[in-house]
C-alpha cells in the first residue's frame, strides 16, 4: 500500500531527496564556488524527471487515498514545469555568475519551488494543494529578494511575501467553508457535495469564490494582480523569468484541477466568474502596458493578459477549453523563455539595461537577433501565421463553443489594443533612434541559443505545434469527465 | 495550333516583361514580333483549313461551384477564325511597325530607360487578351479577355507616364469602360441567373425561351431576350466607343501611334461589334434590342462624322472616324446582317490600321507633330506614306465601280453593304439616311486630311519641313501588306459575307433548306424586286457561328434594293471628294470663312457636341465632389478621428489611470483585492446559482 | 452536517468561557482598581531610567530570526505531541513518517547552523 503510493510520487521524492543532500553538501563544502555546477546538475536533473515522467508515466494513479493524483494532465503540466525551469535555470547562471549572485541556495530553493509546483497539478486534496502552493511561494518570495543588497529586490519579496501571506489567508478561508460545508477535503468528496439537486449550497460557493481569488493572485490575474508589475521590476532578471513561466504553468494547472476534479458539476456557477476576470486581465494587460518604458514591467503586464487568455479556455469549462490552455500555456512559456532569453542578453557595458528605448536601431548591429525578437513579439501578439496565433485561436473557438462569444469577441479587441505594445518594441528595434549609448551586441552561447530556439519554435511550430495538441487533449479528457 | 496562336502572344508578354534584362532590349523585341508572326501564319492556316463545324478545344478546367461550371476552352468557328487573322495580322504587322516608330522617344530618357521591351509586352499582351476574348467558348472566358484588352489599353494611353494628359485619358478610358462593363456584367448575371449557364452553348439553346420569359429588373418587367440583348450591348457601347460612351476614344490617342493603330482601330473597339455577332442568337429573338442598337449605330455614324469634319489633330480625325464606322457596324448588326457587319469590321480592320500606321509615319516624319494645320505638300517627301494613305482613303471612301458591288477597294464592298442592308432593315429610314450622309463627310474629311497633308505648300514650322523625311523600311512594309488588303480584301470574300443567302449561312458554317411558302410569300410581298427567297438557315440557334432567323431575310432582300439606293454612297462619296477639292485645293480661304460665318455651328462641331463639358458637369464633378466629401468628411472625419480618438485619445487614458493604480503600497494593492473579492462574493451570493 | 458541527461543540463552549473571564477580569479592574494617576505614575520608564528614545525603535533582524526559528521548533513539539501521545496505536507508517519529518528539520537545522544564524555576533 504505501509502497504503491511511495512509487507514485517518486518524481518529487527524488527531487527533494536531491534538494536536501545538495543543501548540505553545499554548505559544508564549497559553498557557492560550487553553485554553477549545481544549476547545471539541477536542470539535467528537472530534464531526466521530465524525459521519465513524459514516457512512463500511463493511465490515473492516485496516492494517499487519492491527495495525490498522477494522471495525463498532471503529467502534461509537469513536464512544461520541469522543462521551463530547466531552461530558466540555464539562462540564469551566466547572468547570476557575472553579478555575484549565484549563490548555491539559488537552484535548490528552485528546485524546492519545483517539487511544490508538482504537488499543486497533482493535487487531490485541498490539504495537499495548500502544502504545494505554500511549498512553491516560499521559494519564491526567497529568489525574490534574493538580491540582498538591492532595495528594489528586497521591496519586490517583501511585497510578494506579504500580499501572498494575504492570498494565501483567503485561499486557506476559502478552503476551511469548503471543508465546513462539504465534510472533506478530498476533491472527490467535494464535488459529490456541490453537486445536489437543488443547486450548490451558498458557503461552499463562497468558500468556492475564496478559493478562487486565491489561485487568481498566483496566475496574477486581475484584480488580485497588482502585485506583478512590482516584483517583476525588483526581482533579479532571471527570477522574473521564472516567474513567468513555470509558476504560472503550474497555478493554471492547480487551478483547472480545482475547478474541475473539484467543483466540475457547477460549471455554470464558477464559468462567469472566470471569464469576468479573464476579460479584465486581458484589457489591463493590454492598456497598462503602453505606458511601460521598462521591459520588465512590460513583460508583467504582457503575462497578466495572456493569463486572462488562458483563464478564457478555463471559463469555458470544457474538454476543448482546458485543452486550449494546456496548448496555451505551453506556447506561453516557450515564447517567454525566448523573450527573457534576450532581455537576459540586454547589457550596456556589463550592466543590465531595461529601458526599451535602449533598442533604438538594433536590428543595424544585430539583425539575426532583432529578427528573432520581431518573430517573439509578432507571435506574443498573436499575429498570425505564427505560433502565438494558434494558441489565441484555440481559446477563442473553446470560448465561442462554449456560448462566450462576447468574451472571444473582447478577447480579440484586446489582442488588438496589445498588440500596440509588442509592435512598439519592434518598432523601436528596426525604425527607432539610433543611439550614442547602444546595447552590447555580444550575447552568451546560451542566450542565443535560446532566443533562437524560441523564434524558431514559433515559425516552424505552425506545421503541426509539435504535436502537443494530442497530449493536450488527453490531458484535459481526463480531467473533464 | 490554337493553343499556340492563344499563348504565344502572352509568352511574348512574358518574356518581354520580365526577362529582357536577359534577352536584352533587342531580343525582347525581335522575340515579340517573331511569336507573333507565328501566331498570325498559325491563324491563316487555321482560317483556311478549320472544319465548317464549331470545335471546342478545352484548354483546362477552371472553375467549377456550385452550378456554374466552365471551362477554358477555345470555340472554333468562322467568328473566331476571321477575328484570329484580324487580331493577328494586324498585331503581328503593328509589332514590326513599332521597331521604327519606338526606335527614338523623347518623353523618355534615352539610353536610361528602357521603355521599349514594356512596350512590346503591353502589346504582346493586348494581343493574347483579345484572342483570349475572340476564342472565348463562354461569357466569363469572354469578361476575362474583355478585362484584359481593358487593362493592356489602359496601360498603352496612359503609356508617356509623365504627360498628365495621358495618364487623363488613361484614366477616362477606364473609368467610361468600367460603365460599359457593369452592363455586360449585369447581362452575364442575368443569363447566369435565368439559363443557369454561361456556356455559349446552353445559352444559344436557351435563347427561343428566353424569348418567351418575363424578368422583373428594375420594378420593371422586361422580356428576358430583349433585357440581355440591351445589357450586353451597353457592355459593347462601351468598348465600341458608340454614343454616350464614346467620349474615352479620341482621348485615347494620347498613346503612341501603332497602339491607336492597333487597339483603338482595328482590334479592341471592334469586340462590342463581335460580341453583338458572337449573340446574335440571342439578339435574333431581341427585335427591340436590336432596333435600339441600329438607331444608335446609325446616330452614332453621323455623329462623329460631323465631328471628324472640324478636327485639326491628324490622329483624332481618324479616331472620330473609327467611332463613325463602328457605327456602321453596329447598323448592320443591328439590322440582322451580321455577316455583312463582321465584313466591315474585316476590311476596316485593313484600311483603318493602315490609315493609322500612314498618319503614325506622317507624325514620325514630321517629328511629332500631329496639327494638319501644320503639314502641307509632303507627297514629294514622303512618297510612299503617300500612297499608302492614298489607297486608305480610296478605301475608307468607298471607291469601286457602282452597281458592280464588289469591283472596288475593301471599303466600298463592305460600306456599301452596310448600306445596302441598312435601307431594308429601316425600310429606306432613319439608319439609311444617316449613313448616307455620314458616308457623305466620310468622304469630305478623309480626302481634307489627305490635301491638307500632302497637297498645298508647306505650313507651320519651317525648320520641321526641311527635316521631314520618309518612313524607315520597317515602318513601310506593314503598310504595303496592310494596303494589300485594303486593295483586295473586298473584293475576295464579297461572296462569303454578303453573296447569296447559302454561300454566306455555308461560310459561316450553317446548313440551308427551303423557307416556307408563307414567307416566300411575305417576302415576295414586300419586296416585289427581289427575286424568289430559296434559302434560309436551317441550323438551330448555336450550331453555326452566327445565328439567322428564317423570318431575318435582310440579307436576302439587301441584294434587290433600289439603283438609286446602291448608287447612293458613291454619290455620297463624290459629292464630298468635290466638296474637299473645292475647299481645301481650289479655294483654301474658303473652310476659315466659313467657320466664321457660321461660328455657333462651327464651335459646336469643334468641341464635339459638347459631351465632354456637359459630362464633366453631370458626372465627373458630382463624382469628384462625393469622393471628396467622403474623403475629408467620411474617412478624415469619422474613421480617423473615430480611430485617432480611441488610439490617441481613450486608450491612453485608462492606460495612465492602471499606471495611477499602480501606487507601489501594499495597502493599494491588498485593497483592490479585497474589493475584488468583495465584489466576487456578492455577485455570487446574489446570481449565482446557490440556494 | 450537525453531526459534524456538534463535534465542534466543546470548542465553541470554550471560546465562550475564554471571552467570558477575560471580559470579567477586565472589567474588574476597571470597576475594582483605585485609581490616582499623577505625571510620575504614568510616564514611560526603562529600568528605572528616563526612557532613552522613542519606544519605536528598530529591533535587531536577529531577534526575529531567533523567534522564526522557535517558531519551528515550537511546531515540531506540537506535532510531535499527539504522535507521543498515540505512539502505541500507529503503524510503522506512521513511527518513519515523523522520522522523515524529523529528519527534514534536522537538515534544516543544521544548514541554518552552519550558515551561522545562530551566533549572535
Amino acid at each position: 500500500m504505501i509502497e504503491a503510493d511511495l512509487t507514485i510520487i517518486m518524481p518529487e521524492i527524488l527531487l527533494a531527496v536531491f534538494a536536501m543532500g545538495a543543501l548540505l553538501l553545499g554548505v559544508y563544502t564549497t559553498k557557492d564556488k560550487m553553485a554553477p555546477v549545481l544549476v547545471w546538475v539541477t536542470s539535467a536533473l528537472f530534464l531526466a524527471l521530465a524525459f521519465w515522467i513524459g514516457t512512463t508515466g500511463s493511465g490515473s494513479n492516485a496516492a494517499f487515498s487519492g491527495m495525490f493524483i498522477d494522471d495525463a494532465f498532471s503529467r502534461f503540466a509537469k513536464v512544461a514545469i520541469l522543462l521551463s525551469a530547466a531552461a530558466i535555470l540555464v539562462m540564469s547562471e551566466g547572468y547570476m555568475a557575472r553579478r555575484d549572485l549565484l549563490r548555491f541556495e539559488f537552484p535548490i530553493l528552485i528546485a524546492l519551488a519545483v517539487i511544490g509546483m508538482m504537488m499543486m497539478v497533482s493535487a487531490g486534496d485541498l490539504m495537499a494543494l495548500y502544502m504545494g502552493l505554500e511549498l512553491q511561494s516560499l521559494a519564491l518570495y526567497v529568489v525574490a529578494s534574493l538580491r540582498r543588497d538591492s532595495a528594489k529586490s528586497t521591496e519586490a519579496g517583501l511585497k510578494y511575501f506579504v500580499l501572498g501571506a494575504l492570498s494565501s489567508g483567503l485561499l486557506l478561508y476559502g478552503a476551511s467553508l469548503v471543508y465546513g460545508y462539504s465534510g472533506t477535503t478530498l476533491f472527490s468528496g467535494i464535488i459529490e457535495a456541490a453537486n445536489n439537486e437543488d443547486g450548490i449550497s451558498i458557503g461552499l460557493l463562497i468558500g468556492l469564490v475564496l478559493v478562487i481569488s486565491g489561485l487568481a493572485f498566483k496566475v496574477s490575474a486581475v484584480p488580485f494582480h497588482m502585485w506583478t508589475p512590482d516584483v517583476y521590476e525588483g526581482s533579479p532578471t532571471p527570477v522574473t523569468a521564472f516567474f513567468a513561466t513555470a509558476p504560472k504553468v503550474a497555478a493554471m494547472g492547480l487551478f483547472a484541477r480545482v475547478l474541475h476534479d473539484a467543483f466540475g458539476g457547477v460549471v455554470s456557477d464558477w464559468s462567469q466568474v472566470i471569464a469576468f476576470i479573464s476579460l479584465l486581465s486581458m484589457f489591463l494587460g493590454a492598456v497598462a502596458a503602453m505606458g511601460q518604458r521598462d521591459i520588465k514591467r512590460l513583460m508583467a503586464y504582457s503575462s497578466i493578459a495572456h493569463m486572462g487568455y488562458a483563464l478564457m479556455g478555463l471559463a469555458a469549462g470544457t474538454v476543448l477549453g482546458v485543452q486550449a490552455m494546456l496548448i496555451y500555456m505551453a506556447i506561453y512559456v516557450t515564447m517567454n523563455i525566448g523573450t527573457f532569453a534576450f532581455i537576459l542578453s540586454m547589457e550596456r557595458d556589463g550592466q543590465p539595461v531595461t529601458d526599451i528605448e535602449s533598442l533604438g536601431m538594433y536590428s543595424k548591429r544585430a539583425p539575426g537577433k532583432a529578427l528573432a525578437v520581431l518573430v517573439l513579439m509578432f507571435s506574443l501578439a498573436g499575429v498570425p501565421p505564427l505560433v502565438g496565433f494558434f494558441g489565441k485561436l484555440y481559446v477563442l473557438r473553446a470560448a465561442y463553443d462554449a456560448g462566450l462569444a462576447w468574451l472571444a469577441v473582447a478577447g480579440v479587441i484586446a489582442s488588438v489594443i496589445g498588440a500596440f505594445y509588442y509592435l512598439r518594441i519592434v518598432y523601436f528595434m528596426y525604425f527607432g533612434e539610433d543611439r550614442e549609448d547602444a546595447l552590447d551586441t555580444g550575447t552568451p552561447p546560451v542566450l542565443y541559443g535560446f532566443l533562437m530556439a524560441s523564434a524558431i519554435i514559433m515559425v516552424v511550430g505552425v506545421v503541426n505545434l509539435f504535436g502537443i495538441e494530442g497530449a493536450a487533449q488527453a490531458a484535459a479528457a481526463v480531467l473533464v469527465e | 495550333m490554337e493553343s499556340i496562336i492563344l499563348f504565344a502572344p502572352l509568352l511574348g508578354a512574358l518574356i518581354a516583361g520580365f526577362g529582357w534584362k536577359i534577352t536584352g532590349i533587342r531580343g525582347a523585341q525581335w522575340i515579340t514580333t517573331g511569336l507573333l508572326f507565328l501566331a498570325c501564319a498559325f491563324s491563316w492556316i487555321v482560317f483556311f483549313t478549320h472544319s465548317p463545324e464549331t470545335q471546342h478545344i478545352q484548354v483546362l478546367r477552371w472553375i467549377e461551384s456550385g452550378t456554374l461550371s466552365t471551362d477554358w476552352s477555345i470555340r472554333l468557328d468562322r467568328l473566331t477564325s476571321i477575328m484570329l487573322i484580324v487580331v493577328t495580322t494586324v498585331s503581328a504587322l503593328v509589332h514590326l511597325y513599332s521597331f521604327g516608330y519606338m526606335a527614338h522617344d523623347e518623353n523618355f530618357k534615352e539610353g536610361e530607360e528602357s521603355y521599349k521591351p514594356r512596350f512590346f509586352a503591353y502589346l504582346s499582351f493586348f494581343t493574347f487578351s483579345m484572342l483570349m476574348l475572340v476564342t472565348s467558348d463562354n461569357l466569363v472566358q469572354m469578361f476575362f479577355g474583355w478585362e484584359g484588352v481593358g487593362v493592356a489599353s489602359y496601360l498603352l494611353i496612359g503609356f508617356y507616364y509623365r504627360k498628365p494628359s495621358a495618364n487623363a485619358a488613361a484614366i477616362k478610358a477606364f473609368v467610361v469602360n468600367r460603365v460599359g462593363d457593369f452592363g455586360f456584367a449585369l447581362g452575364i448575371f442575368a443569363i447566369f441567373f435565368l439559363v443557369d449557364s454561361v456556356k455559349f452553348d446552353d445559352i444559344f439553346a436557351a435563347a427561343p425561351t428566353l424569348a418567351e420569359t418575363q424578368l422583373t429588373f428594375l420594378w420593371t418587367t422586361w422580356n428576358a431576350a430583349e433585357l440581355i440583348a440591351f445589357l450586353l450591348f451597353v457592355g459593347a457601347m462601351g468598348k465600341s466607343a458608340q454614343l454616350f460612351l464614346h467620349t474615352w476614344l479620341p482621348d485615347a490617342m494620347e498613346g503612341p501611334t501603332p497602339v491607336s493603330a492597333l487597339i483603338h482601330a482595328a482590334t479592341m473597339v471592334t469586340a462590342g461589334v463581335f460580341l453583338v455577332c458572337r449573340m446574335s442568337p440571342v439578339m435574333e429573338f431581341a427585335p427591340s434590342a436590336m432596333a435600339f442598337v441600329t438607331f444608335l449605330g446609325a446616330t452614332t455614324a453621323f455623329f462623329a462624322a460631323t465631328v471628324g469634319l472640324v478636327q485639326t489633330d491628324i490622329k483624332r480625325v481618324i479616331a472620330y472616324s473609327t467611332c463613325s464606322q463602328l457605327g456602321y457596324m453596329f447598323v448592320a448588326a443591328g439590322v440582322g446582317a451580321y455577316s455583312v457587319a463582321m465584313f466591315h469590321l474585316f476590311t476596316h480592320a485593313f484600311f483603318k490600321a493602315m490609315l493609322f500606321l500612314g498618319a503614325g509615319s506622317v507624325i514620325h516624319g514630321m517629328h511629332h507633330e500631329q496639327d494638319m494645320r501644320n503639314y502641307g505638300g509632303l507627297r514629294h517627301k514622303m512618297p510612299k506614306t503617300y500612297w499608302a494613305m492614298m489607297i486608305g482613303t480610296l478605301a475608307i471612301t468607298g471607291v469601286g465601280i457602282p452597281l458592280t458591288g464588289w469591283i472596288g477597294f475593301a471599303g466600298f464592298a463592305s460600306k456599301d453593304a452596310v448600306i445596302e442592308s441598312a435601307f431594308v432593315g429601316s425600310q429606306g429610314g432613319y439608319a439609311f439616311w444617316m449613313l448616307v450622309i455620314a458616308a457623305l463627310m466620310t468622304s469630305f474629311y478623309s480626302w481634307r486630311l489627305m490635301f491638307l497633308t500632302f497637297f498645298g505648300k508647306p505650313r507651320g514650322d519651317k525648320h520641321t519641313h526641311e527635316h521631314a523625311h520618309e518612313s524607315p523600311t520597317v515602318m513601310l512594309v506593314p503598310l504595303g501588306v496592310l494596303a494589300v488588303g485594303a486593295v483586295f480584301a473586298g473584293a475576295i470574300w464579297y461572296s462569303s459575307f454578303f453573296g447569296k443567302t447559302n454561300e454566306v449561312i455555308k461560310f459561316f458554317g450553317g446548313h440551308y433548306e427551303e423557307p416556307s411558302d408563307a414567307l416566300k410569300a411575305a417576302v415576295a410581298e414586300r419586296s416585289p424586286k427581289a427575286s424568289e427567297l430559296k434559302y434560309v438557315m436551317e441550323d438551330p440557334p448555336g450550331d453555326a457561328a452566327i445565328y439567322i432567323r428564317p423570318e431575318n431575310t435582310v440579307l436576302h432582300e439587301a441584294h434587290y434594293v433600289p439603283t438609286w439606293v446602291k448608287l447612293s454612297p458613291f454619290v455620297a462619296m463624290l459629292i464630298g471628294l468635290f466638296t474637299a477639292i473645292w475647299f481645301y485645293i481650289l479655294n483654301p480661304s474658303l473652310p476659315k470663312r466659313l467657320a466664321e460665318n457660321q461660328r455657333p455651328l462651327y464651335l459646336f462641331l469643334l468641341n464635339k457636341w459638347y459631351f465632354d463639358e456637359v459630362y464633366d458637369f453631370l458626372f465627373v464633378r458630382p463624382a469628384k465632389g462625393l469622393g471628396r466629401l467622403l474623403w475629408k468628411r467620411g474617412d478624415g472625419n469619422v474613421i480617423d478621428g473615430s480611430i485617432n480618438g480611441l488610439a490617441m485619445g481613450i486608450i491612453p487614458f485608462f492606460t495612465r489611470l492602471a499606471g495611477r493604480a499602480q501606487s507601489g503600497y501594499i495597502f493599494t494593492y491588498a485593497f483592490a483585492m479585497v474589493i475584488g473579492i468583495a465584489i466576487f462574493i456578492t455577485w455570487m451570493t446574489l446570481f449565482g446559482g446557490a440556494h | 452536517m450537525d453531526d459534524l458541527l456538534r463535534e465542534y461543540l466543546p470548542i465553541l463552549v470554550f471560546l465562550g468561557i475564554a471571552i467570558a473571564l477575560g471580559l470579567v477580569l477586565i472589567l474588574a479592574a476597571v470597576i475594582v482598581a483605585v485609581r490616582n494617576p499623577d505625571p510620575e505614575k504614568v510616564s514611560a520608564y526603562e529600568c528605572g531610567f528616563n526612557a532613552f528614545d522613542d519606544a519605536r525603535m528598530k529591533f535587531d533582524v536577529r531577534f526575529y530570526l531567533v523567534a522564526i526559528l522557535f517558531i519551528i521548533f515550537d511546531l515540531e513539539i506540537a506535532f510531535l505531541f499527539p504522535w507521543a501521545v498515540s505512539f502505541q496505536d500507529i503503524s510503522m507508517t506512521g513511527f518513519w513518517s515523523m522520522m522523515v519529518f524529523l529528519g527534514v528539520l534536522t537538515i534544516g537545522f543544521a544548514y541554518e547552523w552552519k550558515k551561522g544564524a545562530l551566533e549572535w555576533e
